[in-house]
């Protein structure tokens, strides 16, 4: 190992110079040679190679595999004396790629920003300790990386980019399916929210495992913080985590319908019966918000009335903003569940702010009504003239003007 | 003295048919004079700009530099959606739209961290917009700030970017 | 103090014919006496037009991305905005009515006969002028229903036989209905058509004052038998009939913006689908529905090439006629042309209707 890294250095040092310029001035026999062979498993990594990051910073096959670059003969480039090491599997494979990515001076030359833990990560996660117990189809680096053509993560055509990490994992996980249903996947890959997690960012990414039940409600919260503080003062924290509304994978969108024991309302299967405390409280809250969403309902048609006829309703889209701010709030305050929750102070100002718009939309309404009046006034007066004019016509013609 | 029939075809004795012809005369100019008046009057009050001078598509004053406390921030109207106007530490005058990138909630300026806060579910950003954490996926549209007016009495106008 | 101003005038600009002219002018007393003031009415209300239009173009932004809140911020901000934007919208109508009214009672009493038909082809085209301040007014709020009438109007120009898409693109400003064509239809409604018009009007009624009112043709007959037609003096007998219908005009206008004041509707979305059942303002109804009951095709042309052109004839017809009704420029009577205007009226009238039912 050691002189490897030794050679890997010396043949770096060497090689940096020429690493500036573009990979093909150093003589590479072995793309050359297998880029031409006619079977696919042989010829694809030669093709594949030309995209990949590390070849573009100066590396080459023999920085994997061992061998002889330079030596145009099969079996002399292969020779045990160059080092080939052929195709590393598993531990080894893990420790090819930890030769580079977990030496903090060498990561630094090329990418001082990367992390350095990835082994070590590997090690304490679901796969790492199956690989240590023996089980080989288990996912090392090249399962998700890719072993040729490594792309950065940041490289939409990645396997490991953000909207393809599902469908890696998915090679081996069945939860893919699960997940593609999700909320999640939808923000991510139809509304292009690249902050919506992904396996890795529940499961974590080297050290990936499935959280443990008392630490979902801390994944959940690492985005969904207000949440899950309501939720963890709740009694229902005790007793179960977001998962059993919400669930893991197949996170679905969620509705005032989930709140309330009648179908399709989900406190059933432990709350039911008139004189259950939280059948209640669920009740409560559930006709507290529908009051909100219908009376703001009905003040969007009073305003889209009156818009229509003409009149200045900015304040009131203003005031409804507002009132639909109070109905978001309200949907996250029914985590406490409690009947002492904060549902009922924030639907009633809701309330108020939309009596308010009430108030505002008679006022406007009132205001047409006395437009009305003041033009029936206007042909009142008209009319007056009108009457005069043909009683003048007639004096004048009666006096023989004709 | 016969008693004047107005509307009857005879004429009636001059005396009484000169005051009808005033009383006439006097409903008529009464009502020109009215009816000018009932013309007049909108019209030049049409003419006098109102207080939102523009259809307000594209500016706004959103209040006086002077009542803007440095590390302070104020809600504004921006046509029919709420605006933030701050001031950071620095005393530098920024301005965003209130609307949380997230669920539409109007956030406000939380002068404690000198963050950007939407209290709906706790999401932050930064003085330039850029979400901090939480959950809003992207920054808040930023509009652009001009002062407008004498030193020591401007006017902060804003205008989409 | 009025005798002292007219004083002032008189020393310089010797009124002495217009005050003779005016003193003296009489106008003659008629049976179908009504009719008569429709003229009268309908320039009333296009100075209303001018002055409510003008008022408004304080305030209105020519571009796709302003009008509709520029007309919103008039209505919902400015003060009597509401009031200026109604009685604008409103009487654009009455306008188009008594124009109307004006046409078939000319027709009818033949009125166009010599040696008015120079009055009679100014006439028409002041028709012509006003269907085209109604067809580009209308689309400047530029909402929902006027950009799809625009769209449907000026595809039907389209199929004029020749010039017909050159037609379309220049009216359109391009070969879709967009700001181009707002900033188009914005030019010719605030200037174009009202240069001309001033100019035809003023023609117009310099025609009518230099030849006088006309007579009926009973009348005529009478006069030339050696009946005399009775008079009556136009100041202040004629114009204080004209000023009292004209108050009544006012006080109709008053009216319906306050019981029918218009609604802005919904922004104009150009990517949106046409809404079902679109069609244009009533004045061109009932060539719209025409166009829409004709088969798509007809002897071997597109129906609806066929009815443009169809229209057009007609429109040709209508200039021609004081030079085709030949007896009633020899003074006889012309039922011939009594029955083509009432057909045309009937049909007008008819097609109106049933273009309103069927929608």
């Amino acid at each position: 190992m050691r002189t490897c890294a030794i050679a890997l250095l010396a043949s770096l040092g060497l090689g940096s110079g020429a690493a500036a310029q573009t990979s093909g001035s150093s003589p590479n026999e072995c793309v050359r040679c297998h880029e031409g062979l006619p079977e696919a498993r042989l010829s694809a990594p030669a093709a594949a190679v030309k995209d990949d990051v590390h070849v573009r910073s100066g590396f080459t096959c023999v920085d994997c595999h061992g061998g002889n670059a330079a030596e145009g003969d099969a079996q002399r480039a292969k020779a045990p004396a160059t080092g080939f090491r052929g195709v590393p599997r598993g531990a080894a494979q893990i420790a090819t790629c930890a030769r580079c990515h977990s030496d903090a001076e060498l990561m630094r030359r090329f990418s001082p920003r990367q992390r350095i833990d990835q082994a070590a990560e590997y090690a304490v996660s679901g796969h790492g300790k199956r690989l240590a117990a023996g089980n080989a189809t288990v996912a090392t680096c090249a399962s998700c990386h890719g072993a040729h053509g490594v792309r950065f993560a940041s490289d939409p055509k990645s396997p490991v980019h953000p909207t393809a990490v599902a469908a890696t994992c998915g090679t081996c996980h069945t939860q893919r399916s699960d997940y593609e249903k999700s909320v999640h996947f939808h923000a991510l890959t139809k509304r292009g929210d690249l902050s919506a997690p992904t396996c890795n960012d529940c499961h974590g990414n080297h050290g990936a495992a499935p959280p443990g039940v008392d630490a979902v409600a801390n994944v959940c919260g690492t985005c969904h913080a207000v949440f899950a503080s309501k939720f963890a003062a709740s009694t229902h924290a005790q007793i179960f985590t977001c998962v059993e509304c919400h669930g893991n994978h197949a996170v679905s969108p969620s509705s005032d319908e989930m709140l309330g024991a009648t179908a399709p309302g989900i406190c059933t299967p432990c709350h039911g019966g008139a004189d259950d405390l939280g059948f209640a409280t669920a009740g409560t809250m559930r006709s507290q918000i529908e009051r909100l969403k219908a009376s703001i309902a009905h003040g969007e048609g009073l305003v889209e009335r009156l818009r229509l006829s003409g009149m200045s309703v900015r304040d009131q889209d203003v005031a409804l903003d507002e009132a639909r701010n109070r109905l978001v709030q309200a949907r996250m305050e029914v985590h406490a569940f409690s009947p002492s929750s904060q549902v009922e102070p924030v639907t009633s100002e809701g309330l108020q702010i939309l009596s308010g718009v009430e108030r505002a939309a008679q006022r406007l309404l009132v205001e047409l009504r006395f437009r009305r009046r003041g033009l029936i006034a206007s042909v009142a007066l008209i009319l007056i003239v009108v009457g005069a004019l043909a009683l003048k016509i007639r004096r004048l013609e009666r006096r023989g003007d004709v | 003295m016969s008693v004047p029939e107005i509307g009857k075809g005879a004429p009636a004795t001059p005396d009484v048919d000169g005051r009808r012809r005033a009383f006439l005369d006097a409903v008529l100019a009464f009502g020109f004079v009215s009816t000018a008046i009932a013309i007049v009057y909108p019209v030049s009050r049409y003419l006098v700009p109102p207080e939102s001078e523009e259809p307000a598509t594209a500016s706004v004053v959103a209040g006086k530099l002077s009542t803007l406390a440095v590390n302070s921030g104020v809600i504004f109207r921006f046509g029919s959606k709420a605006g933030l106007v701050l001031r950071t530490p620095e005393g530098e005058v920024r301005a965003f739209n209130a609307t949380c990138t997230h669920l539409d909630c109007t956030v406000q300026y939380k002068a404690e961290t000198s963050q950007i806060w939407c209290p709906c579910h706790n999401g932050f950003y930064d003085l330039a917009g850029n979400v901090t954490s939480g959950p809003p996926p992207r920054p808040l549209e930023r509009f652009a700030v001009n002062l407008r007016g004498e030193p020591g009495d401007e006017d902060i106008v804003v205008s989409r970017a | 103090m009025r005798q002292r101003a007219l004083k002032w005038l008189d020393e310089r600009l010797d009124l002495g014919g217009i005050r003779g002219f005016i003193a003296e002018k009489t106008v003659p007393v008629q049976r179908h006496e009504v009719w008569y003031y429709f003229g009268g009415l309908t320039l009333f209300l296009f100075m209303v037009q001018v002055a409510t239009g003008i008022l408004l173009v304080l305030y209105y932004r020519p571009s796709a991305e302003e009008a509709y809140e520029s007309v919103q911020f008039i209505v919902a901000e400015v003060e009597f905005g509401w009031l200026i934007r109604n009685v604008h919208s409103w009487s654009a109508n009455l306008l188009m009515a008594t124009v109307f009214i004006h046409l078939f009672s000319v027709l009818l009493l033949k009125s166009y006969r010599k040696p008015r038909e120079l009055t009679w082809l100014t006439g028409v085209a002041l028709l012509f002028l006003m269907l085209a301040f109604g067809f580009s007014g209308y689309l400047l709020p530029w909402n929902e229903l006027a950009f799809f009438a625009t769209k449907v109007g000026t595809g039907i120009a389209g199929a004029v036989p020749v010039a017909g898409t050159f037609l379309m693109r220049l009216l359109r400003g391009g070969d879709e209905v967009t700001g181009a064509t707002l900033s188009r239809f914005y030019g010719l409604h605030v200037a174009i058509l009202p240069a001309v018009t001033t100019a035809l009007v003023a023609l117009h009624l310099l025609l009518v004052q230099r030849q006088g009112m006309s007579v009926s043709l009973k009348d005529e007959h009478r006069a030339r038998a050696g009946v005399p037609i009775p008079q009556r003096p136009f100041f202040p007998n004629f114009i204080l009939r004209d000023v009292m219908l004209w108050y009544i005009a006012v006080g109709v206008l008053a009216a319906l913006a306050a019981f029918y004041p218009w609604e802005l509707g919904r922004k104009a979305d150009p990517f949106a689908p046409v809404p079902a059942g679109i069609r244009p303002e009533w004045y061109f109804l009932a060539m719209f529905h025409t166009l829409k009951l004709l088969p798509n095709h007809v002897l071997g042309m597109e129906g609806e090439r066929l009815g443009v052109m169809a229209f057009g004839a007609a429109a040709a017809f209508l200039l021609l006629v004081p030079f085709l009704d030949r007896r009633a420029s020899r003074g006889e009577d012309s039922p011939l042309f009594t029955v083509i205007a009432v057909g045309g009226l009937l049909y007008l009238v008819v097609f109106t209707v049933i273009g309103y039912v069927a929608a």
